[in-house]
């Protein structure tokens, strides 16, 4: 379970977040709305521990982020907005380093490793180091090794923007795998079509702060199926866009 | 209303002052005191370098020999000024500069080239130290107006030779570009240093269980191959390790063997360092950050490689120093081997505290390592207790490394 109180994160004068509360339990995914500068990749940073708040806390399993980090960061994933990695390091290198520091099982964080690289239509590029990969093809190494160890909890920042639909399709689906496993999902975008497909609920942040949580009901079921330009997308390329 | 190219100068003055702004900024308070009291000892230890050898010149020769020697000094400044500014500013060329994608601004092809200069020639204005320090000593000993024409005659020269130096390197990085007839020199440099997109493909990683500790050292060496930069770090303390076991070879007194070969061992360790922190700034924050290490991990696994390369530079000196009496060479051993790992220390120290600003940790290593020899020089084997204690405060910092926070 994520459970963030009371977060405050301030740059200078302004006030990026202020006094945020919210928490997301297993099996859930939360989506994380707002405009542009509205604190959603503050929020995310700091419950990922990249930044210190300047008042709140970040408990991950019920383990205070900032008190006990290394705890805490074993049962998090988190697939960045703007991801950076070893650039010399192949993607298969990259997600073998992140499994040792992991303290994964070697044969079984490759297998998944393999399949997720397989889904999300990275396999035959997985020798090249990462700097000749697009931007695209980074987030979804990003998001490759936030889901590799199958976080308790996982927080995704505009994760799937720069996904091809192919990409984007197995990302979901491997999203609801995880929530069906009990992870508690955080999934920030400024697509509103995105949350409504994928969350069960929404938070609307506003200004650094919680302006609303809209509850599924409010929206209904997500549309079923593919969109038509989505079929297409995937009659020409496949499900594995390479 | 202005022309273009006047209303793009002030543009990159503008820019140019908020950058210089932003960079001071950019320092901690107290590491913007500690580079100030650096820059202090090391013009006071040229002050007691040469004020008592100046003086001595001076009675015997003249004043005007007295001159001669400062303007001497200050041109050597001004040469190295230029060498130095010259070599970043090609490095930086071939590297792809830093800042926007230059090309695609509708920029004067002679506005871009001289703030790409006036960037790599920034650094050029640290030579003040020393000439300061060269101008303190010559303070009471030459007639002043002399002084003030020669220190005014240097803060043109030192400006001057960064520009002078920065034309060469941009010769230098032209000479790499490919000849494009029409293309104006600046584009076709610029060009050249777009990364490439050709594919490579590389071998396949060993998946196995290790502490973390490890992964990160196996990490290391593997960008260590690859990484120019880090790369290019790797091989000046090899190739000065190699040198000091050479040293013993040279023709004549034992003893200047045995001073030379100490003193290169120390600068394969003092490379070694420096391989580290630019080790400990190359990892990308927010990758390494989100995953379940902490600071003991990441200072350990570069304290191995510390320990490794102390231990290959002590090891290559039992082999060679075979024509030392056994007491001698154990001396020798204990001496070099610790030295080489306080400093090798000091470099992770730097490199993990400073991260990710490895520029910085490299400057106060080399800094510190000066500072070290300046005090041996003055009082012998003080400069242990210089170094020692850089190596202990720099310690002290490692727990700011979990509050570092995403710049």
């Amino acid at each position: 379970m994520l459970r963030v109180s009371g977060l405050t994160r301030r740059y200078g004068a302004l006030t990026a977040l202020d006094d945020v509360s919210l928490a997301v339990v297993p099996g859930e995914i939360a989506g994380l709305l707002g405009a542009n500068g509205a604190g959603k990749s503050t929020l995310l940073r700091t419950a990922a521990g990249l930044q210190p708040p300047d008042a709140g806390t970040v408990t991950i399993g019920g383990i205070d982020l900032w008190a006990s980090p290394i705890e805490a960061k074993r049962r998090l994933g988190y697939a960045a907005e703007e991801p950076s990695f070893y650039e010399e390091l192949s993607a298969e290198e990259y997600l073998a380093f992140v499994a040792a520091v992991r303290g994964l099982d070697p044969a079984a964080a490759r297998a998944r490793a393999a399949d997720l690289l397989e889904g999300l239509g990275l396999a035959n590029r997985t020798r090249e180091p990462v700097h000749h990969f697009s931007h695209g093809m980074r987030k979804k190494l990003s998001f490759i090794a936030a889901v590799l160890h199958r976080p308790p909890v996982l927080l995704c920042d505009e994760a799937l923007e720069g996904f091809d639909a192919g990409g984007a399709l197995a990302a979901k689906t491997e999203l609801r795998a995880l929530a069906a496993g009990g992870c508690a999902v955080l999934f920030s975008s400024h697509v509103t079509e995105t949350i409504e497909r994928l969350c069960d609920r929404a938070v609307l942040l506003h200004g650094g702060r919680v302006a609303r949580v809209i509850e599924r009901s409010t929206w209904g079921a997500p549309p079923s199926g593919l969109s038509p330009l989505e079929r297409e997308f995937l009659v020409v390329t496949g499900p594995s866009t390479r | 209303m202005p022309a273009p190219t006047r209303l793009q100068a002030h543009a990159f003055r503008d820019l140019e002052r908020a950058l210089t702004r932003r960079r001071l900024l950019r320092l901690d308070p107290r590491m913007r005191g500690e580079l100030v009291l650096l820059a202090l000892l090391i013009a006071g230890f040229l002050f007691w370098q040469v004020r008592v050898p100046l003086d001595g010149l001076v009675r015997a020769r003249g004043p005007l020999s007295g001159v001669a020697a400062v303007a001497g000094v200050w041109l050597g400044l001004a040469t190295l000024g230029a060498a130095l500014a010259g070599t970043r500013h090609a490095r930086r060329l071939r590297a792809a500069p830093a800042g926007p994608e230059w090309l695609a601004l509708p920029l004067e092809p002679a506005a871009i080239e001289r703030h790409l200069a006036w960037e790599s020639r920034s650094h050029v204005l640290w030579l003040a130290v020393p000439a300061l320090g060269v101008l303190a000593a010559a303070a009471g000993l030459l007639p002043a107006w002399w002084l003030a024409s020669l220190a005014a005659a240097f803060a043109w020269l030192l400006l001057e030779a960064g520009r002078v130096g920065c034309a060469l390197g941009y010769r230098v990085a032209l000479r790499a570009a490919e000849p494009r007839p029409g293309l104006p020199p600046i584009e076709r440099v610029l060009a050249v240093a777009a990364p490439g997109v050709a594919r490579r493909r590389l071998p396949p990683p060993m998946w196995r269980k290790m502490p973390a500790w490890a992964a990160l050292a196996g990490k290391d060496l593997v960008v260590t191959l690859r990484h120019g930069p880090t790369r290019r770090a790797a091989v000046l303390p090899l190739a000065l390790w190699v040198a000091s076991l050479l040293a013993w070879h040279l023709p004549g007194e034992p003893a200047l063997r045995h001073v030379v070969a100490f003193a290169l061992v120390l600068l394969a360790a003092a490379a070694l360092a420096e391989w580290l922190a630019v080790l400990a700034g190359s990892d990308p924050f927010a990758a390494l950050r989100v995953l379940p290490v902490g600071v003991m991990t990441v200072w350990g696994a570069r304290f191995a490689w510390g320990v490794a390369g102390a231990t290959v530079l002590v090891a290559g000196q039992a082999v060679a120093a075979r024509e030392l009496a056994p007491h001698a060479r154990q001396v020798l051993l204990v001496w070099s081997g610790g030295a080489a790992l306080a400093i090798a220390t000091l470099g992770v120290n730097y490199g993990v505290t400073l991260f990710p600003r490895a520029d910085v940790a490299r400057r106060m290593l080399g800094l510190s390592l000066a500072l070290a020899v300046a005090a041996s020089v003055m009082i012998p084997l003080s400069g242990w207790i210089v170094l020692l204690t850089a190596v202990l405060h720099s310690a002290r910092r490692l727990p700011r490394w979990s509050r570092l926070a995403e710049a």
